[in-house]
């Protein structure tokens, strides 16, 4: 098995540190509005699992794709992307189909990396990173 | 005549969760254009292989999020509305017994 690039860990260390920061505030919510169950646990558990797996596999596709032809490039990733939006769906729907787990909570956490994101350059600004220096996120340095 | 509905109804949620699946494509054709743009800056300019890599990941989470949007639409759908609007259709043909 090929090694893993750097950068594709410490995105995926990033993304999975905001997951699993939004999951406690998720299931923190469900426990004030009384509709926490283990239901609401293992949702959670599979969304997170498939968020941040679905992360991994972004960083993998894109690293591999680094010093492959372009025309080839744009139809792997386009493939690539297509097996994860399907294997997502198939793992989500099987969850809440097969093991019933709280709807909400299984899809909920697909969006927590994005959320990430989106407070990167606030995080980035904050430790003194800059767009000449972006080195990727230090957080785990 | 409720069975009937209930029927188009449910058929209705499986289509419109088909539908929303589509939004998958785009970002599909986005991610595979912006990410064959990078290996060739990243042709050009080998050193900055690491940084474009980072930003890249981060692109194609951001674009991809469209397609999760549709996927979660599309999970509502199955799951969570047929229960909501068979309550709605029992509710309605009680109240107009």
């Amino acid at each position: 098995m090929k090694k893993l690039d750097p950068t594709v860990k410490k995105e995926t260390a990033y993304a999975a540190l905001w997951v699993l920061a939004l999951s406690l505030l998720m299931e923190a919510v469900f426990l004030l509005l009384r509709r926490w169950s283990p239901a609401v646990l293992g949702g959670n558990a599979v969304g997170a699992a498939v968020a941040i797996g679905n992360y991994l596999l972004i960083g993998i596709t894109v690293a591999r794709a680094v010093g492959s032809p372009a025309d080839r490039v744009a139809m792997r990733v386009r493939a690539s992307m297509t097996g994860r939006l399907l294997g997502s769906a198939a793992i989500c729907a099987l969850a809440v189909g097969l093991l019933h787990t709280n709807v909400y909570a299984t899809v909920i956490p697909l969006l927590f990396p994005r959320i990430g994101i989106a407070f990167r350059p606030m995080i980035d600004r904050k430790r003194g990173r800059t767009a000449e220096d972006p080195e990727g996120s230090d957080l785990l340095d | 005549m409720v069975e009937l509905a209930m029927g188009i109804m449910l058929g209705l949620c499986g289509v419109g969760a088909g539908i929303a699946l589509i939004a998958g494509i785009g970002p599909g054709i986005g991610e595979g254009q912006a990410v064959a743009a990078a290996c060739e800056a990243i042709g050009r300019q080998p050193e900055a292989k690491s940084d474009v890599t980072s930003t890249m990941i981060m692109g194609c989470a951001i674009a991809e999020t469209t397609g999760l949007y549709g996927l979660i639409i599309g999970i509502l759908l199955i799951f969570v509305a047929p229960g909501i609007f068979s309550g709605v259709l029992k509710e309605t043909v009680l109240a107009l017994k």
